[in-house]
């Protein structure tokens, strides 16, 4: 956590004294250093593995469980009732997942092969009992009742961080440094290639008469920087995307030019897929509504929306999603970028301005080029600049004619995909109330992850969704689906029937594809009336949860019976929306812990603790193809190997590399502790831990549950 | 500079010091020891005497250019300060406002309401959009108990959406995969099946490699920007379908186009920029020809051999849409690179429509391997979009292993379109040469020759489309004056059909006033492989029974 002076303040956030008897944290790989853990040489994981076995038993301590609510899992109030024990208080959370396996053996970990043992099968086997038809490998089972939270906007809490986390000044030079000499020694090897290799920049120069098809100097970028990354990017992948992924092995003998597939797969945990709720799932009662429906539907949708290839499935989804977004009406495309591209011209055109933030999504500026409208945009997120720019435009018109303009559009996103970060709603309808704009609000990934309810950021805090004018959003994230919805009052979804571009030439979505829409967002909402009641808020997560000071608008409902297509047959849980509240809070906490973790170990991380996307700062270019390779190659104990989406310029501004995790309710809470101690590893071994660390590993996972309830 | 002039300056204003009131004294002197220990600690870098010797000389022997660098600081300076967002309150045309100005022009702020109120139109075009109850297909229902309809408005050229074996692929694809792939292409949603359909796909056409969009639409609005920029030259058929439209639109290239299948147009144009480019000189640029392969505005068919013949003459690449082609035209579905035996590799850039052509979802582009790497890193659609869900590529990849082992798919849609067709011969002012042109062809010329005219004079319509094109576009040999009364009668005879003879066809829909050359309103039909020759037959003559009623009696 970079600001130590706030965490004095939050009481609650420090470790339980009962932690302080624990030893005290070392850096966990003191003897390694940043060449020799080349993840290549297998004779050095071994030395590095026993030290950091050695070290990880040091500083394990007990799984802290402060009221006795465990009782769902017996194995762990095993562990609780020997609390004294010191051989088992040695075990960390890890031993409750083994106790499970080697169920009666009580024996502590003595080698490192124990570990690995216990964790041999950790991505595919529940240590829990279940009756859940869902892989374990897909979604993971997690039956603790205290590891959930709600999500919900928390007016004592900033939206906004009051200040950017800074990395020490040393960084920022190495960082550009490294951009420096990146592109020195890249137009050094142009220079000399294209005079000894011209073979090589062929498709760089013009030939035949035809000018090159790739500017030597657009592709430069490409060419010499990310190539050097590119074993990062388009990992060839296979089966569901759910909590774990399988990714093809493969290797480069040509600078990255080309891979070549070894043949062999690795399973690893998934931390890339915008899967937020978990429903991207081969088996479970949306697989098999899917099923019904592609036997009844086949396929395809075939032809665009106007041209008879509106199906009932496609009313039905569309009144599903006003229903569920809380607006009039709604309108469904069969692709989530075209959404956006599609759409905006359909509502600004010519003398109308656009007010967009700056790290909006490129499907935005996309649609706002194809419109004609003006563009201005904001400084990411800062509501003063808005108000200024707005003030300024208002006042000044229209360039040259100084006429007023048509119709003035703010677009955010609810949630930013590369930043984490919230928009600050609140105040932008303070704005939109003073200034008369109209607000486009792209839910693009807050749909589904967001709210008590799910229902994106209007639910999050606690605002009436009518007071939006459009509401995008994508199926792709959390419904596990693919397309994206627009939604708002009944003329504007009308209107837009007829203009967008999608609804006249764009095919219609597919029918499996709406059916899986339809049975995730059903879920996620329950069936009135009601086939069993939803369980009562007893959960001690819940009386943490914040209590609004103001009424919340209730207009978030379960989904009527006549909504959903009478052929589909949703099991008990889906109904009556038990699983999709259960999902929703165990991805609210797990978002909260692994952001407030990583905080706590020093890390530079960005956005709001409440957000599924988690961006943890790397800077240095050198240090991405590293981080990403080395959690893939584990190095710690558990050898469990975990995927990473890293991200650089251009999607992100020049020094603010980043790895970015994204969360899903399919994680389990043992899999952020995975995390947490990977990122540890990782972390000392690159020399990420930009901030101050105020907590070691160990501490961080046993005071879980304290630091999703703090405020900070 | 500074600390090689004070030196004199301060030795120069210690014996002065008479003259200088007293209160200033102490400063003066805190002053000069300070510039002394400034300079003193210069000395001490090395090599600073020669970078002071060097500043000496170099701007007394050049006044003019100490002033320009020290512009050029202050420029590279304000530039760094500069906010990021342009505009900020400069330019010439910026007015100095006080706030209580700005105050009293928010509250005068009255923009236009977002929606504007529906015209007649508008609620006119929403209340015919049909919606099919129970499955697309064949054969559908427009109300839930309502009557059965032969469905002429789906592109469904080989029947695919109703067939069993892709819905058991799919089912399979479901149980491996899931739904959604919840990624991009570049973060893990990369899938091994995304990689087999576009082998499948490269192999299919006979090209080195291709690239999945998940939406035909967006492929084509983005994979032509992927590649033409500003200051590219663009040639352009008149007659291309609104995506590529909106593809153009986002190159900001440099458009010029040609009239609508007028190969000798397309060359003048060809010849005019060659010639404006000799003209100017200047840096070579990517010129580009695109054009559609069947058109989707009104089923033409495009020459591609010329086009190919004029492409390499004038060292252009061609960006061809076969997005209705692709799966309807060819012995086995290949697209008009096969209806005219044009080897797929000789088109640069072929972007084609998987939910069109073999009935499952998103777009493709086939190309060399430069193409379509350059695609993966440049194209927005492709990079910042998840990729096609797992069981449309699957789908695709089985429908096209059908459609090379089944020639007959592509003969029963040959053989239906002719039996339309010639059912509606006798209402076009021409009589078009059906006959000869079933089989592929390789020999052109007879095929694009106009057949001999025979004067018609119970002519209605007229019928632009291919013989061999399973999409038709009917258009009004003698429409009324106003596009509305025009919309409203081919409305008309869209009704009389689903009254009177089952069938079920549809207007083109069209984005009035969004589209660059408005098309003319037309009544559009696809014919499909799957339907049974009497249903066709039947459809064909009922539809010329509406058209007499409703069109003829003028």
């Amino acid at each position: 956590m970079p600001r130590p002076a706030k965490r004095g303040a939050s009481g609650a956030s420090t470790p339980p004294s009962s932690l302080s008897s624990s030893p005290p944290s070392k850096p966990l790989y003191p003897a390694i250093s940043f060449r020799s853990s080349s993840p290549s040489s297998s004779a050095n994981h071994k030395e590095s593995s026993v030290t950091a076995r050695s070290s990880l038993l040091n500083v394990l301590t007990r799984p802290h469980h402060s009221s006795n609510s465990i009782k769902t899992i017996p194995s762990i109030n095993q562990d609780n009732s020997s609390d004294e024990d010191t051989v088992l208080s040695d075990q960390s959370t890890i031993s409750s997942y083994a106790s499970s396996i080697v169920s009666g053996t009580s024996s502590t970990f003595t080698s490192n092969e124990d570990i690995a043992e216990v964790y041999r099968n950790y991505l595919e086997k529940p240590f829990v009992s279940t009756k859940s038809t869902i892989k374990h490998s897909e979604f993971g089972h997690c039956n603790n009742p205290n590891w959930r939270w709600t999500s919900q906007w928390n007016p004592d809490e900033p939206i906004h961080p009051s200040e950017e986390p800074h990395p020490p000044y040393f960084t920022l030079l190495t960082t550009y440094i490294s951009y420096i000499l990146l592109i020195v020694i890249g137009h050094m090897r142009d220079f000399f290639g294209k005079r000894f290799k011209p073979a090589d920049y062929a498709h760089l120069m013009p030939q035949n008469g035809y000018a090159a098809l790739n500017s030597d100097f657009d592709s430069f970028y490409t060419r010499r920087l990310k190539q050097r990354l590119e074993d990062c990017f388009a990992r060839p992948t296979t089966g569901v995307p759910g909590r774990t992924i399988v990714c093809y092995d493969r290797a480069s003998t040509n600078e990255n030019k080309t891979f070549n597939l070894t043949g062999t797969t690795t399973r690893a945990l998934n931390v890339s897929s915008y899967n937020y709720l978990g429903f991207a799932s081969s088996t479970g009662g949306c697989a098999d509504a899917v099923e019904a429906s592609l036997r009844k539907y086949g396929v395809s949708g075939a032809g665009p929306r106007h041209d008879a290839s509106t199906l009932d499935l496609h009313l039905q989804t569309e009144n599903l999603v006003a229903k569920f977004i809380g607006q009039e009406s709604a309108m469904v495309v069969s692709m989530g970028f075209a959404t956006n591209s599609t759409t905006i011209p359909a509502i600004v055109g010519k003398g109308c301005l656009v007010i967009s933030d700056e790290f909006n999504h490129s499907s935005i500026r996309f649609g706002v080029r194809l419109s004609g409208a003006s563009l201005r945009s904001f400084k990411h997120n800062d509501v003063d600049a808005l108000e200024k720019l707005l003030r300024e435009v208002i006042s000044q018109g229209q360039p040259r004619t100084h006429r007023p303009w048509k119709k003035i559009l703010v677009i955010v996103e609810g949630l930013y995909s590369m930043e984490g970060s919230l928009v600050n709603l609140p105040v932008l309808l303070e704005l939109k109330k003073r200034y008369k704009f109209y607000l486009y609000v792209d839910e693009a990934h807050s749909i589904g992850a967001l709210g008590p309810n799910g229902r994106g950021v209007c639910d999050y805090f606690g605002v009436d969704p009518r007071e939006v004018d459009i509401l995008m959003g994508t199926f792709t994230k959390s419904f596990g689906a693919a397309g994206g919805y627009i939604a708002g009052s009944k003329a504007l979804i009308d209107r837009l029937r007829l203009r967008s571009h999608a609804t006249c030439y764009a095919e219609s979505v597919s029918p499996p594809i709406l059916t899986q829409i339809i049975a995730s967002m059903g879920s996620i909402m329950g069936v009135a009336p009601p086939l069993a009641t939803p369980p009562t808020e007893d959960d001690r997560s819940d009386s943490l949860s914040i209590t609004s000071t103001k009424s919340r608008p209730t207009v978030y409902g379960p989904a009527p019976t006549y909504i959903l297509p009478s052929w589909m047959k949703l099991p008990l849980n889906l109904l009556n929306g038990t699983e999709g509240r259960e999902r929703l809070r165990r991805l609210a906490f797990n978002s909260r812990y692994l952001s407030s973790g990583l905080r706590k170990l020093g890390f530079i991380v960005y956005g709001h603790r409440d957000s599924p996307i988690i961006p943890l700062l790397i800077y240095n270019p050198g240090k991405m193809p590293w981080f990403s390779q080395l959690m893939l190659d584990r190095l710690g104990p558990d050898r469990t190997p975990i995927v990473v989406v890293v991200v650089a310029y251009p999607a992100t501004p020049l020094i603010t590399s980043r790895v970015r995790f994204c969360l899903s309710a399919s994680h389990t809470k043992n899999d952020i502790d995975l995390i947490l101690r990977a990122c540890d590893e990782v972390g000392d071994l690159l020399g990420l831990k930009y901030g101050t660390q105020t907590m070691n590993v160990e501490e961080v996972i046993a005071s879980a549950e304290e630091l999703v309830s703090a405020q900070f | 500079m500074s600390h090689v002039l004070p030196s004199p300056m301060a030795t120069a204003a210690a014996p002065s010091s008479t003259e200088i009131p007293a209160p200033l004294i102490p400063l003066l002197s805190s002053l000069s020891s300070l510039i002394f220990t400034i300079e003193h600690l210069f000395n001490r870098i090395p090599g600073s005497p020669i970078i002071v010797r060097y500043i000496k000389s170099s701007y007394q022997d050049d006044p003019w250019r100490s002033l320009l660098e020290v512009l050029l600081l202050g420029f590279a300076i304000r530039t760094v300060l500069k906010g990021r967002t342009r505009g900020e309150g400069e330019g010439k045309n910026f007015i100095k406002l006080t706030e209580k100005e700005i105050d009293e022009l928010v509250d005068d702020f009255n923009p236009v309401p977002l929606v504007d109120d529906p015209t007649p139109a508008d609620s006119f075009t929403l209340d015919t959009v049909p919606t099919i109850y129970g499955p697309n297909g064949i054969k559908v229902k427009t109300s839930p108990n309502g009557k059965t309809l032969l469905n002429l408005t789906t592109p469904n050229w080989s029947g695919f959406i109703e067939n069993e074996k892709m819905k058991d692929v799919a089912i399979d694809t479901l149980k491996k995969y899931g739904v959604g792939t919840c990624g991009p292409s570049g973060f893990y949603g990369t899938i091994d099946i995304h990689t087999k359909a576009e082998a499948d796909i490269a192999s299919f056409l006979g090209t080195e490699a291709s690239i999945i969009y998940s939406q035909a639409f967006a492929l084509v609005s983005s994979a032509i920007p992927a590649f033409a920029k500003r200051g590219d030259i663009i040639v352009a058929d008149r007659g291309v379908n609104f995506g590529i439209h909106k593809g153009l639109q986002i190159s900001r290239s440099n458009i010029k186009w040609y009239a609508h299948g007028d190969m000798k147009d397309l060359e003048r144009v060809l010849q005019n920029v060659e010639r404006e480019r000799k003209r100017k000189g200047g840096k070579l640029t990517k010129k580009f020809i695109v054009a559609e392969g069947v058109f989707e505005n009104d089923g033409m068919v495009l020459d591609l051999p010329k086009v190919i013949e004029l492409k390499k003459k004038y060292k252009y690449r061609l960006i061809l849409d076969e997005c209705q082609s692709f799966g309807m035209m060819g012995a086995h579905g290949r697209g008009i690179t096969e209806h005219f035996g044009v080897p797929a590799s000789e088109v640069d850039m072929l972007l084609g429509s998987m939910a069109n052509g073999v009935a499952t979802g998103g777009g493709f582009c086939a190309g060399s391997q430069v193409v379509c790497s350059h695609q993966r890193i440049n194209s927005s659609a492709s990079v910042f979009s998840a990729s096609l869900p797992a069981m449309l590529a699957t789908c695709a990849s089985a429908a096209i292993d059908m459609l090379k082992a089944q020639p007959t798919l592509m003969t029963s849609l040959q053989a239906n379109i002719l039996i339309f067709r010639q059912a509606l011969a006798k209402l076009e002012p021409v009589m078009p040469d059906l006959t000869g042109t079933f089989s592929a062809n390789t020999n052109t010329d007879s095929a694009l020759m106009p057949p001999p005219p025979i004067p018609n004079k119970d002519a209605v319509i007229s019928i632009p489309s291919h013989p061999n094109s399973g999409l038709i576009h009917i258009f009004l040999l003698n429409p009324p004056t106003t596009l509305e009364e025009e919309e409203l009668l081919l409305q008309g005879v869209v009704d009389e059909v689903q009254n009177t003879s089952n069938i079920l066809i549809t207007r083109a829909r069209r984005l009035r006033a969004q589209e660059v050359f408005e098309p003319e309103p037309s009544l559009k039909i696809c014919i499909s492989g799957a339907m049974s020759k009497k249903d066709v037959e039947n459809a064909g003559k009922g539809l010329k029974a509406a058209l007499i009623k409703i069109c003829g009696s003028e």
